[in-house]
């Protein structure tokens, strides 16, 4: 009788170990940015909420009219230093019922106010804890460019480590829905880390592809511009950007945005639900000033912003519909949305929020498996342990500090300091207190400086919108929540102690 | 969104169902897949062809955690040295060289990055369609293949061949892209 061989199925045995030896390597090599990424990514979802919680103060309103945004056009461009090369004018939403103005002058100084439904300029907007936090999950502080090629790296390693992770996870029907706490630290974590990266999985590769593509769009424009336009780059973006009017640099008084209003009004008059979006008037004080609008179209599409693009005299000399995007177009109008999960209202933000915290917890689970497998194998790394304790505790207790801070401060730059004072703090701390001491201090310590936060919020900045009451709330029961595991961590302590 | 929500609690439940019975378990498997698959689908039509369905996946995500976490089982502080099942085979062990790390990362990092470059460019330059449509498909095809050189040569250890397709795929990629030109 001949033995027949049986076949190892797919993935085999080799490759599973392969495969692992690779994603182990990859996700330590990425842990720290990709855990510090996606936890500022899941609180960036809610940049709306924050800004609301900033400038609570704020005359909230469903709309403006024209004339009151003309005045407060003229009010901010005649508050600006030297000649204007920009005006950004975002319309008041749902999610953030005022409009701003931010004006760009031509020495590069930007400043953003924020109007009153008169048209008054009621004071420069408030935005130092949203940009310190959007910029850096963005790029992380660092030089633009760099910044933002680094964190699309990062969403390339998480890419590349869900698909490693899959192909690694030879039980991942037979362990479906196993959760098993307690017992193993390290079978605990990997059915954390395997249950939270299959069953999100549609969620993890549309945050990690969004953004990827976001982080390399420089690059990857680079290389069409290098490869088929002779390293003209302009060209590339003149495919997906409206035009530019033509150019005519001789003063002229400020462009009057009343009539261009009401020319947009009359072209929009078909569409029940249309709202402007916002606009941008690119050089006012020349001849050759123009104002673009978007405008959404009320559709259910994701890319619902019609463009419709304005010279001095109104004429209209670019129009775009949502309803013809192509796709390439509607995939581009498309990216930040699904990125920062603002395509579905509230429910899907704290959807977001919480797949995005599921996120930060596979970087950081994953390297405590690795630690709890040396430490099985008798090959602990002690060192690391701490440090890895203090990057995932310091991470939540630094932006506290940062947020605490931005109730005194509109500088980024000082919250910046913040962090990573707090943050250099912490992993100095690792050469006195063991891993499981900076995790009660870090747990601790952002549990009670969020209470903290919530409070000084209300007296500080007052309750002026029932938004901010919503986010106070928030971070004083997650700041409980986080007293609460310290508590029980305390009280298993002296268990364990006493039972000793 | 309620309504996407009482599709996909029912729809993962039964799922856990079907996966937690010895025998018995298709007619779960099928109603939870049919369920799931009618949760994601009918978005579609209500919330919009895109909207609809992203909307209805990642709630679905989190019914899915919810469920999951409603049946976990709580291990006994003994079994922890007696808890192999589950576990994840351990990593390959390969003989240590430094020539041969520096190279697969450099394969893993910018040789890749190019070669997936070169592959979304070259996507750009010779598929048919509107140029934003390639591009971005282009544009896509970058993270995903950069994403998947990553995973392929930190995991292959015949690292030489590895080497020429990512060679060969760069040269290959961006000369047919030069070729032509964009139009």
């Amino acid at each position: 009788m001949t033995k027949m061989k049986k076949r190892a199925g797919f993935p085999s045995p080799d490759l599973v170990r392969a495969v692992l030896k690779g994603h182990s390597g990859l996700g330590l090599a990425f842990a720290a940015i990709l855990y510090l990424v996606c936890l500022t990514g899941a609180i960036a979802v809610f940049a709306n909420e924050f800004q609301r919680w900033e400038n609570p103060g704020a005359e909230r309103m469903e709309t403006i009219s024209a004339n009151a945004v003309q005045a407060a056009y003229r009010t901010a461009m005649d508050r600006a230093d030297g000649p204007v090369e920009h005006v950004l004018i975002v319309m008041p939403s749902e999610d953030r019922p005022w409009p701003t103005l931010r004006v760009d002058a031509e020495d590069g100084t930007r400043t953003t106010w924020i109007a009153d439904s008169a048209g008054r300029i009621t004071g420069e907007i408030r935005e130092g804890w949203t940009k310190f936090l959007t910029r850096l999950h963005i790029n992380l502080h660092l030089p633009q460019s760099w910044g933002i090629f680094i964190v699309g790296l990062a969403g390339v390693a998480l890419l590349s480590s869900l698909i490693s992770g899959l192909l690694a996870h030879p039980r991942i029907f037979r362990d479906a829905f196993h959760l098993r706490l307690g017992g193993s630290r390290r079978l605990q974590g990997a059915d954390l880390h395997n249950r939270i990266g299959v069953w999100a999985l549609p969620f993890h590769l549309t945050a990690s592809l969004t953004g990827a593509l976001l982080g390399l769009s420089t690059v990857i424009i680079g290389a069409i511009g290098f490869a088929v336009f002779n390293g003209d780059t302009d060209k590339v973006y003149a495919i997906f950007v409206a035009p530019h009017p033509a150019e005519d640099a001789r003063p002229a008084p400020p462009l009057d945005l009343r009539s261009l209003f009401s020319k947009v009004a009359e072209r929009t008059s078909a569409q029940t639900s249309k709202r402007i979006d916002y606009l941008i008037v690119e050089h006012p004080m020349e001849q050759g000033a123009a104002a673009l609008f978007e405008v959404e179209d009320g559709s259910s599409r994701l890319a619902s912003a019609d463009s419709y693009a304005f010279d001095r005299t109104g004429k209209l000399y670019y129009e775009h519909k949502a309803a013809d995007n192509n796709v390439g177009q509607q995939i581009l109008g498309s990216l930040g949305l699904l990125h920062f999960g603002w395509f579905g209202g509230g429910a899907i933000r704290i959807a977001y929020g919480l797949l995005g915290i599921g996120l930060a917890y596979l970087a950081a689970g994953g390297v405590n498996i690795w630690l709890a497998r040396r430490r099985d194998k008798g090959q602990p790394a002690p060192g690391l342990e701490r440090v890895w304790a203090a990057t995932v505790w310091g991470q939540p207790l630094a932006l506290t500090c940062a947020a605490l801070a931005a109730l005194f401060t509109s500088s980024v730059a000082l919250l910046i300091w913040t962090w990573a004072a707090v943050s250099i703090a912490l992993l100095g701390a690792t050469a006195l207190l063991p891993p499981a001491m900076l995790s009660r201090v870090g747990r601790a310590g952002t549990g009670l400086l969020l209470i903290t936060v919530a409070a000084a919020h209300l007296v500080v900045m007052g309750t002026g919108d029932s938004v901010t009451l919503i986010v106070d709330g928030a971070l004083g029961m997650i700041g409980l929540g986080l007293l609460a595991t310290f508590g029980s961590q305390i009280s298993v302590f002296r268990r364990t102690l006493k039972a000793a | 969104m309620v309504v996407i929500l009482g599709g996909a609690v029912p729809g993962t439940w039964m799922l856990r169902r079907a996966w937690s019975l010895k025998a018995g378990k298709a007619p779960w498997r099928w109603a939870g897949l049919t369920l799931l698959s009618f949760s994601i689908l009918w978005p579609a039509w209500l919330l919009g062809e895109a909207r609809g369905p992203f909307i209805a996946v990642t709630l679905l995500s989190v019914a899915a955690f919810g469920v999951i976490a409603s049946g976990y089982t709580l291990r006994p502080a003994k079994a922890s040295r007696a808890a192999r099942e589950g576990l994840a085979p351990e990593p390959a062990e390969r003989a240590p060289s430094v020539w041969r790390t520096t190279l697969r990362w450099s394969l893993a990092g910018p040789i890749g990055m190019v070669a997936a470059v070169a592959l979304g460019v070259s996507y750009a330059v010779w598929a048919p369609g509107e140029p934003q449509t390639r591009l971005l498909i282009g544009g896509l095809i970058v993270p995903v293949a950069w994403g998947g050189a990553m995973a392929w040569t930190l995991a292959d250890s015949r690292i030489l061949r590895a080497t020429a397709v990512l060679v060969g795929t760069a040269i290959a990629g961006f000369g047919a892209a030069m070729l032509r030109g964009f139009a």
